[in-house]
């Protein structure tokens, strides 16, 4: 169990962070604690999602709402990329002429008009 | 130039209040690293735009730094683990849902969606991947690709009772479904469950995978497990503890009646048998263990004091005897 934090100790990580912020950020859902026995504890990933959430918030004035969309957005973003790594690293492993048909397919699909 | 927070947001000395926002908004929109993440300059330019905006959005501060009383560097931010890092991990539990959390292991696949789509066209057509390359022509001919579902971990929260008594529960999945768990008499905490075939679905026709449960169990304000005994503190009261007595004491399983003997000490164990835990893959079924904890009366009035006064004088012993370390 180790890399848990608790809400003081996340508080205190994230400048920007204050306790009132972190219930409304928890209330909307937009940061999920694990339950533990000492209370809800927090990954290093909502650590870092707190950080992108506040400066979110007060650089352009985002509240809960268009929040939530713009992380959510984020997380597909983010996921769809790593896995875009790893097919282009799967690909990367094949023959010269298995990546040369795929990178052909691709073109095609994606060429414009 | 990362010594002048001016030009790190593109601003002249001169510049407003407005201005100065109005510049490290644009800087944040175009090159934050979360917002723009094919752009190998972005975070540098992110942070210099940052570290400069901290110091010049507060008035005084940029007053202060105008005068050269503070430098740049001496407003630095804690370094910036970016949140893209943890986003792109296999299993960003925001990126599948919410009330629930894969963990990682060797067989897991977090497949997007666009991969379980060409997984599944893949299986239909039959184009096996053992035989991708070699006997092209022949992979129609109905040795399609087969592959058993991936393996789904799931963490559930059990009470106390729940878990040493056993019973039924349902998950909340991923798609909305939900799973219905049957806790095992005698369950302990941290116990994995293994539900056959109610992980993610087969390909090509091959088998799911299956569930794995990790049980947490939650504490109970009065019980506590050892094993498979069952540990309880019941209060009592002095005159119990000194003429002995018979009361009710709660267990697992409902109250029973125990007999407190005459003369009973604080910290004296008395055994319930047979009325703690019954151990899950069968074997003896455990204890209840009472620790008896003599309780004085809310007030000591002048009756018990006057009383214990005179009986002192003549009854004195002493408990503590040998206690020199």
């Amino acid at each position: 169990m180790t890399g848990f934090v608790t809400e003081e100790e996340l508080v205190a990580a994230v400048p920007r962070l204050t306790r009132t912020r972190l219930l409304a950020f928890v209330e909307a859902e937009l940061i999920v604690p694990v339950r533990s026995d000492r209370g809800p504890v927090y990954r290093q990933i909502d650590r870092a999602r707190a950080e992108l959430a506040c400066d979110l918030a007060e650089d352009f004035d985002l509240h809960e709402d268009a929040l939530g969309m713009v992380l959510s957005l984020l997380d597909q973003l983010h996921g769809v990329r790593a896995e875009l790594r790893a097919v282009l690293g799967a690909l990367e492993s094949e023959r010269p002429e298995v990546r040369q048909r795929i990178g052909e397919s691709v073109y095609i699909a994606r060429r414009r008009g | 130039m990362s010594n002048d927070p001016y030009a790190a947001l593109g601003l002249k000395k001169t510049a407003t209040d407005e201005e100065i926002r109005k510049a490290y908004r644009k800087i944040a929109r175009t090159s934050h690293p979360d917002l723009n993440p094919d752009d190998a300059g972005a975070e540098a330019r992110f942070k210099a735009a940052s570290a400069a905006y901290d110091l010049l959005k507060d008035p005084q501060q940029r007053a202060r730094f105008d005068r050269g009383e503070i430098d740049a560097t001496g407003q630095e931010r804690a370094p910036h683990g970016f949140y893209r890092e943890h986003a792109e991990q296999p299993g960003n539990p925001y990126r599948s849902g919410r009330q629930y959390q894969y963990s990682g292991g060797a067989e897991e696949f977090d497949a997007s969606d666009i991969f379980a789509e060409f997984l599944r066209q893949r299986g239909r057509e039959g184009a096996g991947f053992a035989g991708f390359g070699t006997d092209r022509g022949a992979g129609h001919s109905g040795g399609g690709f087969a592959a058993r579902g991936p393996d789904r971990h799931y963490t559930l929260e059990i009470p106390f009772l729940e878990a040493v008594n056993g019973g039924k529960t349902r998950i909340t999945l991923p798609d909305g479904g939900s799973l219905e768990v049957r806790i095992p008499e005698g369950a302990s905490d941290g116990q994995t469950l293994r539900l056959r075939g109610k992980g993610g679905p087969g390909m090509g026709g091959g088998p799911s995978g299956d569930a794995l449960v990790t049980l947490g169990v939650t504490a109970h304000r009065l019980f506590e497990r050892q094993g498979n005994d069952i540990v309880l503190t019941l209060p009592i009261t002095i005159d119990e503890a000194a003429l002995g007595a018979k009361v009710a004491v709660p267990t697992i399983r409902g109250s029973v009646n125990l007999t407190i003997p005459k003369g009973a000490s604080s910290g004296r164990i008395l055994r319930l048998r047979g009325r703690g835990v019954k151990p899950m893959g069968g074997g003896a079924q455990g204890d209840q263990r009472v620790i008896l904890s003599v309780v004085m009366p809310p007030k000591i009035d002048a009756e018990l004091a006057g009383f214990l006064e005179g009986w002192r004088k003549t009854h004195a012993y002493d408990p503590r005897k040998g206690m020199t370390p």
